[in-house]
């Protein structure tokens, strides 16, 4: 890396000869080495989810989980430091409250992510603190319909069929890209309901099982089943989708 | 302590003009995504004596070992009770755990005023890590330089959490933190399946054995340096439920000194072992321990810094700090 | 709204002859007179009836909003559910009751979407009674009260009992089987305890009405309220909430019998 060393790379408020924000860049290093997150837009509604590794196997099963709900309707799954996660969830939440208080009514998926965008984005303008470590999947139904969006540390954000951050993402969105390709070949796109073991199987194949430390499986949805309420996905389909993904890993390192 | 990776140390040493480095604010990442200031922060916790949580379903226990800075000082207390519900073991620097724990006895105070509740563990933890977070982001802060093991009991039954400096909260079945916590995490490691519906007495039992596996070799664990904070039901023959009201309805109650005997006589019965203790522990060799610290390294930022001081203190010394009055609670 | 001039703020002396002399100089807030908050509710709602039965706890209020005399909306509901195992009924201002219900919706928002993370369950009704409790008392010690009298019902999960409690806006708190808010404690608490004692016994310690038969007591008291309370009408909801969560009724209206009323001087045909 040509930034080490130069001066330019230790504070956000530095731009470097050529016009970039290290401080960002390195910020986004921090989410790479997250749990993958992964997020899908489906014509019914939107589904999250997670691979939590465990740095411990005293932790408790099911527990410190990495999903939040910013208002009903309306989920987050983040990728990077998990304390920065935190931190922007009860953000969101705080901008959810404050829209519905002075508008009296649900904010949209939209106009969430560019207000917490605008939030994360002030993290990179001044010298007095750090950007976020954080990559933001946002997603749920509004009066427009499913929404799917991710917010980068820099603050530039993007709406999404489907989204993948963390490590492995490249993987995920290459699995991601089939499952969308196949709707926008005209065949009838995914429900929910059939994303949940599809969802399950791209977090299984992403996992490393030699490299990285166990993990949980954690997926929310946000469609009609749920009362267009962000929820986690009923238990048992989740335990049948992961039957489902490990069975299709096997399969897969047979073939191999 | 951690250092930056060998390639950016060699870097350093040529950049004499631009002296820099990724470690010195807790505002820079490091060219990787890390926060040196942060993983800094996470080894003043291990600088600090252990502390053990275990949990069962109908309990939670911490186990603490206290030092003492030297023959003339008391020993510094690593238990402070938050709430009826709620309590928490320090590992780190002590002043810092007080600011903390005194923000949770204020959430803990607020829950109690606004909603006539016992606040939920997990938010009470949560509260303090999102403090944390703060300290990791923000330029002209430094990182808290304090660990917690935090046990509590509400709707959803007893809890242990660990808090870090790093801002994050996690919930456990079992856990250690301080100066030499691995040991005792490989012995949770190996017993942990059994808490769940383990007795308060083997629950106690476990945990002072996790604790005894972070001592040094010819230390051992004695009325003087440890203590036992509980949550839950009390247990009769085990505890003094005469002396402690708060024993009696089942809160956070802690038993140090003459307290904590019985429970370690209890212990070393389990382990087949001279109910009385090592005799070590009756002709104390203090005079040369006691200016000593555990990892014999950096006494004075040892001593300085997280006031904990050595385990090696007097046997006799009381307990120091302030008085958690049994009767009142 | 009805600020009156006060001494403090008068320019002139007692005789309206010559202006006083003043010195300009910043003012202490007091001297421009005592601030007033609400003096009086405004758009009103009348009263709440709450009864606990044998598996829960019912509440019934009419649907009417009234602008003084007027009976100016009629399609009210006075009966908000808070989660799934509580709910108030509301009398008194109507305003504040919207702003109280935006409030706690707000709250209890919040605390289902800590939910998803850490599991915990949400506010019990004796939680949000005692945050009521707070408010209206905080709120009445600075002469600005929340112009409501509330009766809260649910539906205590950890014991397995129902719950009903009533709060005002003088921060006057008190429990029992049987409430009833305004013109509703003098008219239908006397019926609603005779039928509450005449199971339960005085004690409360008998057999507690069957859901019919709180129904039916209910129903009663609230036609009793319609003859009597001139600020009520015969649309009125009962929400029921159990160990299974809280239903809210349809509108509904009592049988009632006018044909007493020919016999009144000024009523109906005869005009002398």
């Amino acid at each position: 890396m040509t930034s080490i060393g130069t001066g330019y790379d230790l504070s956000v408020s530095t731009y470097s000869p050529d016009g970039r924000l290290f401080q960002v860049e390195y910020a986004t290093k921090a989410v790479e080495a997250a749990g993958v997150a992964v997020g899908l837009r489906c014509k019914d509604g939107i589904i999250l989810g997670v691979e939590r590794l465990l740095h411990s196997k005293l932790l408790v099963k099911g527990a410190n989980r990495r999903i939040a709900s910013l208002d009903e309707h309306i989920g987050m799954a983040g990728a990077g430091l998990l304390a920065d996660g935190k931190h922007v969830a009860r953000r969101g939440r705080e901008e959810a409250a404050s829209f519905r208080e002075n508008y009296n009514s649900p904010v949209t998926v939209q106009i969430l992510s560019d207000r917490i965008s605008a939030y994360l984005q002030a993290y990179t303008c001044y010298g007095s603190v750090r950007p976020f470590g954080l990559s933001t999947i946002l997603g749920g139904v509004d009066k427009t319909g499913p929404k799917l969006f991710c917010i980068e540390p820099s603050g530039v954000y993007y709406g999404y069929r489907a989204v993948a951050v963390g490590k492995g993402k490249a993987l995920a969105k290459t699995e991601l890209e089939k499952i969308v390709n196949k709707e926008v070949e005209g065949q009838t796109s995914l429900t929910v309901r059939e994303a949940v073991s599809e969802i399950a199987r791209i977090i299984y194949l992403v996992h490393d099982d030699n490299k990285d430390k166990d993990f949980e499986l954690e997926m929310t949805w946000v469609c009609e089943e749920s009362g267009n309420k962000h929820a986690p996905v009923p238990a048992d389909l989740l335990a049948e989708a992961e039957a489902k993904a490990k069975a299709a890993l096997e399969e897969g390192m047979e073939e191999d | 302590m951690l250092s930056p990776s060998p390639s950016l140390s060699l870097l350093l040493s040529n950049l004499n003009e631009f002296r820099n480095s990724y470690d010195s604010d807790n505002t820079t990442f490091s060219p990787q995504g890390k926060l040196f200031q942060v993983e800094y922060a996470l080894e003043a916790v291990k600088q600090g004596s252990a502390a053990i949580g275990v949990r069962s379903a109908t309990h939670a226990v911490l186990l603490t070992l206290k030092r003492s800075t030297g023959e003339l000082a008391t020993y510094q207390k690593k238990l402070i009770r938050i709430d009826d519900h709620v309590g928490v073991a320090i590992a780190g620097l002590t002043s810092d755990a007080r600011v903390l724990s005194n923000f949770m006895r204020q959430q803990a105070m607020r829950d109690r005023m606004t909603f006539g509740r016992a606040i939920p563990v997990g938010r009470i933890v949560q509260s303090i890590a999102d403090r944390a977070q703060t300290n990791t982001q923000e330029y002209g802060r430094r990182p808290y330089g304090v660990g917690f093991l935090v046990i509590g009991q509400d709707e959803t039954g007893p809890h242990l959490y660990e808090f870090s400096p790093a801002g994050t909260a996690f919930e456990y079945y079992a856990h250690s933190i301080g100066a030499r916590s691995q040991s005792a995490k490989t012995y949770l490691e190996q017993n942990f399946e059994s808490f769940e519906s383990a007795s308060l007495a083997e629950l106690i039992n476990h945990g002072l054995s996790a604790l005894n596996d972070t001592l040094q070799q010819d230390k051992s664990l004695s009325v003087a340096n440890t203590s036992v904070a509980i949550i839950g039901p009390a247990d009769p023959a085990i505890e003094d439920i005469q002396h402690s009201a708060a024993a009696r309805r089942g809160y956070f109650r802690v038993w140090e000194n003459e307290g904590v005997d019985g429970l370690l006589r209890a212990w070393r019965r389990s382990r087949g072992e001279p109910e009385d203790g090592p005799q070590e522990e009756a002709a104390p060799d203090t005079a040369a321990a006691a200016g000593e610290t555990t990892e014999g390294q950096q006494p004075s930022a040892e001593q300085a810094q997280t006031a904990e001081g050595s385990e090696n203190a007097p046997p006799g010394a009381p307990a120091g700090g302030e008085d958690i009055d049994m009767e009142q609670h | 709204m009805w600020k009156q001039r006060s001494p403090g703020q008068s320019s002139f002396n007692d005789y309206n002859t010559f202006p006083l002399p003043q010195t300009q100089r910043v003012q202490p807030s007091y001297a421009h007179g005592p601030t007033f908050h609400t003096q009086q509710p405004l758009v009103t709602g009348t009263s709440v009836l709450g009864i606990k039965f044998d598996k829960g706890v019912m509440i019934a209020a009419d649907n009417l909003a009234s602008y003084g005399s007027l009976a100016r909306f009629r399609d009210i509901q006075r009966l908000h559910p808070l989660g799934q195992h509580t709910l108030i009924g509301v009398a008194g201002d109507m305003s504040d009751y919207q702003w109280l219900q935006k409030e706690l919706d707000a709250l209890l928002r919040e605390e289902d979407a800590l939910a998803l993370t850490d599991s915990h369950p949400s506010l019990s009704p004796k939680n949000i009674y005692q945050l009521l409790s707070n408010l209206f008392y905080a709120r009445r010690s600075k002469m600005n009260p929340v112009w409501n009298a509330v009766l809260v019902g649910g539906w205590d999960k950890v014991k397995a009992e129902s719950f009903l409690a009533y709060v005002d806006l003088l921060g006057t708190t008190y429990t029992a089987p049987t409430l009833a808010t305004g013109f509703g404690a003098h008219l239908a608490q006397p019926l609603l305890r005779e039928a509450y004692e005449a199971k339960a016994g005085i004690d409360g310690t008998g057999p507690l009405l069957t859901q019919e038969e709180a129904e039916k007591v209910l129903e009663d008291c609230m036609k009793v309220l319609f003859y009597r309370d001139a600020r009520s009408i015969n649309k009125f909801q009962i929400a029921t909430i159990t160990a299974e969560g809280s239903t809210i009724s349809d509108s509904k209206s009592a049988d009632t019998y006018w044909a007493f009323a020919e016999g009144l001087r000024g009523y109906g045909a005869q005009t002398q």
